[in-house]
């Protein structure tokens, strides 16, 4: 991994008085693909992407690359500064932000995990290959390892350094015509159980096989923690950003201090500690605050950029994405505080309903709404009088994930946490009422 | 740059892997974004970088960096020969390529204006202009518009002594108006939603485009969506062009025949296809009168090159023939898996840091005969709609569901009442073999697909789907989620 204090020293000279501001990624990541009981995919990458920002009296333009040497650098930033010269004067743009003190958030960094080589990714996925064998069932997906570190500078004293590593462990097993899927995420690899994650899979996908079809309609649902996951980041990204709400686009624009949801349900976004802590500032170098977004179904707040807090004579929560951008802040580190039922106690008190594993390519239909589509899948099954009694063919639902969360009669007491766009944690969730226009045939 | 691509080359051969490439990518792109008067983004990225990837005793490793140094490619190639014996040790059997001439050769997208010759200054001056109209009514709360420059230099070096550089050139502008009241938050787009209208063109696209010209009835017609009736729910004629044809195209026919998918190596993720093996040739895909065909060698296609990232040469072939299911798309790994002795040359990857996998090619519905106004006149009962809004569709690629951004009842052969938040579902086979009627050349348009994403770690591709009006029978609209 490139030292990103060299890369920066070396811009900063170059940009001598131009007010500038950098972000650099770099990453070294490693990912083995299986499928069919094979590994079928296995890659590496190290990689580094600076971008620069450069400000002056109004204007601002930006560039990036992946090479930092003196002649690469000198040729950008010289192309930079005459396309600067030619931009219209901004009044509304905003000047870097001056050095902000940036709480320590918690170590995210395994050195192990970050540097596992490829036979030991292949050593784990072969005993899960063999138990598969073993049973009759084929076994497919994932297990990647990496570390990103991430700097934010400019040349009025914002400085900022994050290093974290990854690894994810996603496992979808078919026996026959009946699929189950798990995955588990860590910060350190040795904390994943790896054969929790094989031995759910491979039961799901077992108890799956040979699924009746039934009608679609108004069912109560028992949401596994990776399908509840999914609405909460669509609640995330359309929900509770400054700018949507600015546009009139959010369910909370102008609701804030209302009850928008079930009193079951608190949002908060947490960057410093948490199942979804990671990176403790955001693309202008600001400290990422803890955020309630909704407290026990009451609308507390949304995020805000500098651009957003400035327009609502408020201060930043520290959200950002990196500058210029079209989308506004959006809260990445986002989790449902946990409740008291069980998964056991909620199947025990639903007389009909399904339980669904997880969704797959949901899509937003309406922002006002959070209304959502999307299919079932890896496991979904009917519950009857308090069991689990049979699978069912996966179904399509179009629901408002804003309406859904305000069904919610009660929420599971063990979180789980996904990457998707950031981080979202969340328990299982049992809500009334849930919305399935179509079947499909598998 | 082949000097420092045969290193890896002359490595691969001294450890006699089965196969092994380097590709060297240079990648510049340049993005404008104006959004409600404001510059949203202005950037101009240059990356460079080089992936090597070996099949070593019958298994794949795959390494990248974007460090140019001689030193690091040895490290990076030595590096991809460890993860491929890594590999070997979980394979069942040993992946063979199919054949293909080695081929030493210059290919470019061809272009009247090179885009980056023009200046900043007046790309965001168009920006500005088409901006300010947008926002002529106080309800438009959002205005965005944008182009995008994309130039990929490649270059493509292979133990079997395929020499191949090529020049991929992109250019790609559009924008949206959202206007917002207490109820309702609508949208439209000019050319096409997702960004925009995206082909392999230069500059000139931009200047075909009439962004200008088009705001005022984009501004209007997101306006009238505001008070336009919900699309009615039920059973009627659809009636679907444009970006919503394509991506209908790119998501149930598209992935549905990727051969990769097919055989389950995208069960993980993206899911698989019910279009299976056991089908092709016999399986009645669409009506009679639908013909699908995969070309590389398409003008103004995204995926249009000279040759794919597993060095094959370009080709056209039918994925559909006559409603008949007829051909998949291909890598060199998979094409025997059917019987075919050579690839289709469907396999590329998203610049120098990922692996080459199999992609949907340029894929596009073939002009049928009836012109497009006769095609509304000859409707009954039905709806137009245009512009994709959201889709989904499930892991065998059978039960969909699209939004469009506006929708028109067509009543008698006319277009009637604009309706708001129109849907519909379907699934694929159904929904194909329900196309009746299919416009004309006239009125066919290649559609850009620039943001098309498969595989894990996750890539993206471009693509194009070309298509004219077209009909489907009874299909399910007006889907809600509450009455």
């Amino acid at each position: 991994m490139q030292n990103h204090k060299t890369i920066c020293a070396r811009i900063m000279r170059l940009a001598g008085r131009c007010r500038t501001e950098v972000i650099i990624t770099s990453a070294d990541s490693a990912l083995t693909r299986f499928a069919n009981n094979v590994i079928s995919q296995n890659v590496s990458n190290t990689s580094t992407d600076i971008s620069v920002r450069l400000m002056d009296r109004g204007r601002m333009t930006r560039f990036s690359l992946n090479q930092f040497s003196e002649v690469a650098l000198k040729t950008a930033f010289a192309a930079a500064l005459a396309s600067l010269k030619t931009q219209k004067k901004d009044p509304l743009l905003l000047p870097f932000s001056s050095s902000v003190p940036i709480s320590a958030s918690k170590n995210l960094f395994f050195p192990g995990t970050a540097a596992l080589p490829p036979d030991e990714r292949a050593a784990r996925i072969s005993l899960l290959i063999k138990k598969c064998k073993k049973s009759g069932a084929t076994a497919y997906g994932t297990y990647e390892n990496g570390a990103v570190a991430t700097t934010v500078a400019n040349n009025i004293g914002v400085n900022a350094f994050y290093k974290e590593s990854y690894a994810v462990y996603g496992v979808t097993v078919r026996d026959k015509d009946g699929f189950g899927w798990a995955e588990e995420l860590a910060s350190d690899a040795t904390q994943i159980d790896f054969a929790r994650v094989d031995r759910i899979a491979m039961e799901k996908a077992r108890l799956s096989r040979n699924p009746r079809t039934i009608k679609p309609g108004r069912y109560t649902v028992i949401l596994e923690p990776a399908a509840a996951a999914d609405l909460m980041f669509y609640l995330g990204i359309y929900g509770f950003g400054a700018q949507f709400c600015q546009e009139g686009q959010s369910f909370v624009a102008g609701r804030l201090g209302e009850k928008v949801m079930s009193s079951e349900i608190t949002i908060e976004d947490n960057a410093l500690d948490g199942p979804s802590a990671g990176m403790p500032f955001d693309y202008e170098g600001q400290p990422r605050k803890k955020v309630t977004l909704i407290d026990r179904g009451v609308a507390r707040a949304i995020v805000h950029d500098r651009k957003t807090a400035a327009l609502a004579r408020t201060t930043t929560t520290g959200h950002a994405l990196p500058m210029p951008n079209t989308s506004g802040p959006i809260p990445m580190n986002l989790s449902l505080a946990k409740g008291s039922t069980s998964m056991d106690e909620m199947i025990k008190s639903t007389k009909k309903g399904i339980l669904i594993t997880n969704f797959h390519y949901s899509n937003l239909l309406k922002p006002l709404t959070v209304e959502i589509t999307g299919m079932t899948r890896n496991g979904t099954f009917m519950i009857e009088n308090g069991r689990v009694t049979y699978p069912v063919k996966n179904m399509r639902f179009t629901e408002s994930a804003v309406d859904a969360f305000n069904m919610v009669e009660s929420v599971g007491d063990k979180p789980e946490t996904y990457l998707s766009w950031g981080r979202v944690s969340s328990p299982a969730l049992k809500i009334r009422g849930f919305n399935f226009s179509s079947a499909t045939e598998f | 740059m082949f000097g420092f691509a045969k290193k890896a080359i002359e490595i691969a051969d001294k450890h006699n892997a089965d196969f092994a490439d380097i590709r060297i990518i240079e990648t510049r792109r340049q993005t404008l974004n104006v959004k409600n008067g404001e510059l949203g983004a202005l950037n101009d990225s240059v990356t460079l970088g080089f992936g090597v990837r070996v099949l070593f005793n019958g298994a794949w490793g795959f390494a990248s960096s974007d460090v140019i140094a001689s030193r690091e490619v040895e490290r990076v190639t030595r590096l991809a020969l460890d993860i491929a014996k890594a590999s070997s040790t979980l394979k069942n059997k040993k992946a063979r390529l199919a054949p293909e001439p080695a081929y030493q050769d210059f290919w470019q997208t061809p272009f009247i204006t090179d885009p980056f010759s023009i200046t900043a200054e007046k790309k965001l001056d168009l920006l500005f202009a088409v901006d300010k109209i947008l926002r002529k009514d106080s309800r438009i709360r959002s205005a965005v518009s944008g182009m995008n420059f994309i130039r990929e230099h490649q270059w493509h070096m292979t133990t079997e002594g395929s020499r191949i550089e090529q020049v991929l050139l992109s250019s790609g502008a559009g924008y949206l108006a959202l206007a917002v009241d207490k109820d309702s938050a609508q949208v439209r787009s000019y050319p096409s939603t997702h960004g925009g209208q995206t082909l392999s063109m230069g500059y000139e696209l931009i200047d075909s485009l009439d962004l200008v010209e088009n705001a005022e009835r984009v501004r209007c017609e997101a306006l009238a969506l505001l008070s336009a009736p919900p699309c009615p729910s039920g059973a009627k004629d659809l009636i679907i062009s444009g970006n919503q044809l394509a991506l209908q195209i790119h998501e149930s026919v598209g992935h549905a025949s990727e051969l990769d998918r097919v055989l389950g190596y995208e069960e993980s993720y993206a899911g698989s296809s019910f279009a299976t093996i056991e089908k092709l040739g016999k399986f009645r895909y669409a009506s009679p009168i639908v013909n699908l065909v995969a070309d590389a060698t398409l003008p103004g296609g995204l995926a249009t090159a000279g040759y794919d990232d597993d060095a094959v040469k370009a080709q056209r072939w039918h994925i559909v023939k006559n409603g008949i299911l007829s051909g998949y798309m291909t890598n060199r790994e998979f094409a025997g898996r059917i019987g075919q002795n050579r690839s289709r040359g469907s396999c590329r990857a998203d610049g120098h840091n990922n692996i080459p996998i199999t992609r949907i090619c340029n894929l596009s519905l073939m002009p049928g005969t009836i012109s497009a106004s006769d095609l509304i006149k000859d409707t009954k009962d039905g709806i137009i709609m245009e512009n994709n809004k959201s889709w989904s569709i499930d892991q065998k690629r059978l039960n969909f569901q699209f939004g469009c951004e506006i929708g028109w009842l067509v009543k008698n052969g006319k277009k009637t009442t604009m309706v708001k938040n129109p849907t519909y579902q379907g699934i694929t086979p159904e929904f194909w073999n329900s196309c009746d009627a299919i416009a004309d050349e006239n009125s066919w348009r290649l559609w850009g697909v620039a943001n098309c994403g498969k595989g894990q770690p996750p890539q993206t591709a471009m693509m194009c789907h070309g298509n004219s009006p077209s009909r489907f029978r009874k299909v399910k609209i007006g889907v809600k989620s509450s009455d």
